[in-house]
């Protein structure tokens, strides 16, 4: 291929969120990706549109007892609890180890309260190498705060304004599908100052050991996550679409280009990989290199993919 | 990426336990590695297994014992010589020898065996303390029998050797110059975690848990970790796939298994 046919073909797979450019649609969905270098021996980061890393907040936290995963049918669910090194160890140790990686780094941050997402966002003040903050107000696993956070829009709104005022990086708010309505949750963090809406975090979850009568996991509920979610995710990635005004990154149980296809054409400018990177440590360049196949084999770019979906 | 490994055999030894040969070019295997395999394609069974590393079969790859003990397995166990399976590893730490003049003693029930076989074949001398339910598991030791170990045998239903649990025949065993290597259910670890310790002895333990991933990542294969003076950082858990699967039995706490 020729320099300029290689470039065109490169283009063809770009997009644009929040006034940053990302050479293809496909990033890692926070809590499957460790900090990144983890991945490094298995693939090229530079691959991906963005590496989302693990949920990160101001201060380590332990994680949930064991168990704290269990298999379910084409999924899993997790109750981790939000285990991370805490938001300055990334920066001074993990972050560094990112350096060189051609393509965006995104912070997922959380807290327990409005002033430690605030305090969270402004230590990224003075760090280089993260391109946007990626706000979680809808793990499942925290009993204080993140719940109502993410399930009530005013609560939501707050936060992300809070964000929205602390920092000046681009912010991306990942919503939680436990939601009646999730129009109501994508105007609350537009409205809050949000630059891009993700979705869906995992589904709340139970499964039960009939011979002991007991729950399987630790703290008796999860998120399932994985291919058993993806209808539900790119019904509500539609959904949003439908009312957003931002651009929406969607994801739930991608396995392959065809899955992430689904989420674009249904309104997603982007899409993220997350459990399929426990199965196949390089799944997420697999879907971008199957995405940029469909795009030439349909001669089209993928900005005239979003979106694209017919409805007779 | 996808490394494909091809089945050489995956042969029935007895009901329900099959002995697995992979062609795989596998860099340095340790005793106490282990690989995460991936026995479907499809979604549902959706995760990798972790499986033990029984022994390397020189120039060819590497040879895996199982049971079968739910979906996972039973899928594997229907495999053939020729098809593929994707193959992820060696992962995780691996056992240490022991240092000069520290003798080992191996412990172990059913199919906590399988990481012990690459371990003995670096030992000069040692115990094996095997524990069943009944005889008809012991064709286990089968493979032991030519590395000249002591071999001591423990039968729930006392069909062979003594009457009662391997942990039963440890403590005679130890000195604080001994070190323990124990793989098996988590009550027989904790056990020997308690018995070495009494005695002053070392000891290894290689532990099992659900994981997804085997990488570090998925945070799901947490033991809870008991506080080490000697350590920077002191966590509340510890991952068995990445800081394990072999713990030094100080290192875990009991208490809370």
């Amino acid at each position: 291929m020729g320099r300029a046919v290689k470039d065109k073909a490169a283009n063809a797979l770009e997009v644009k969120i929040a006034g940053l450019k990302f050479k293809n649609p496909v990033m890692t969905a926070s809590g499957t990706f460790g900090y990144g270098a983890e991945f490094m021996p298995y693939m090229d980061l530079s691959k991906l549109g963005a590496i989302v890393v693990k949920g990160l907040s101001l201060y380590p936290r332990q994680g949930n007892p064991s168990p704290r995963i269990v298999e379910t049918p084409c999924g899993m669910l997790n109750a981790i609890g939000l285990q991370n090194v805490g938001v300055d160890d990334f920066i001074e140790k993990k972050l560094p180890l990112l350096k060189g990686v051609d393509t965006h780094v995104i912070a997922n941050i959380f807290g327990e309260t409005i002033e430690d997402y605030i305090e969270v966002a402004k230590r990224f003040d003075n760090a280089k190498g993260v391109s946007a903050l990626e706000i979680n107000i809808s793990c499942p696993n925290v009993k204080k705060g993140g719940i109502v956070f993410g399930t009530d829009p005013s609560e939501a709104f707050k936060v992300v304004s809070a964000v929205r005022n602390a920092t000046r990086l681009p912010i991306i708010t990942k919503l939680s599908p436990n939601v009646t309505d999730i129009k109501v949750m994508v105007k609350a963090a537009e409205d809050g100052g949000s630059d891009a809406i993700s979705l869906i975090n995992t589904i709340t979850g139970m499964v039960i050991d009939v011979e002991k009568r007991r729950p399987v996991l630790a703290t008796a509920t999860g998120g399932l996550s994985g291919p058993a979610i993806r209808p539900i995710a790119v019904r509500m990635v539609w959904q949003a679409a439908q009312v957003a005004k931002v651009p929406i990154i969607g994801m739930g149980g991608i396995m392959s280009a065809n899955d992430a296809l689904e989420f674009i054409i249904a309104g997603a400018t982007a899409v993220q990989v997350g459990t399929a990177n426990f199965i196949e440590p390089d799944s997420s360049v697999r879907v971008a290199v199957g995405i940029a196949e469909y795009v030439s084999r349909k001669k089209t770019r993928i900005t005239d993919v979003i979106g694209s979906l017919r409805i007779a | 990426m996808e490394i494909k490994s091809e089945i050489l055999y995956n042969d029935r030894l007895t009901e329900g336990y099959y002995r697995l040969g992979l062609s795989w070019r596998a860099p340095r295997v340790k005793a106490g590695h282990f690989v995460m395999l991936r026995v479907s394609d499809g979604l549902d069974p959706l995760l990798r297994r972790p499986f033990g590393i029984y022994r390397t079969i020189k120039g060819k790859g590497v040879e895996l014992l199982y049971r079968v003990v739910g979906k996972g397995t039973e899928i594997l166990s229907q495999k053939r010589p020729g098809e593929r399976l994707g193959i992820l590893g060696p992962l995780g730490n691996g056992f240490t020898l022991p240092e000069k003049g520290r003798r080992a003693v191996m412990l172990t029930g059913g199919m906590g065996i399988v990481p012990l076989y690459m371990l003995a074949e670096g030992l000069e001398a040692g115990t094996l303390i095997f524990g069943a339910r009944s005889r008809r598991e012991t064709f286990l030791l089968k493979d032991f029998r030519k590395f000249g170990l002591k071999i001591k045998t423990a039968t729930e239903d006392g069909s062979i050797g003594r009457k009662g649990l391997a942990t039963d025949l440890l403590e005679e065993e130890l000195t604080p110059e001994t070190i323990v290597y124990a793989c098996g259910p988590m009550g027989m670890l904790k056990a020997a975690a308690s018995i070495a310790k009494r005695s002053g002895a070392k000891c290894m333990v290689s532990l099992e848990r659900s994981m997804a991933c085997g990488i570090g990542v998925c945070l799901g294969c947490a033991v809870k970790a008991r506080p080490r003076k000697d350590e920077k950082e002191n966590r509340l858990y510890k991952m068995v796939c990445s800081d394990g699967p072999v713990f030094d039995s100080e290192e875990i706490d009991w208490d809370v298994l």
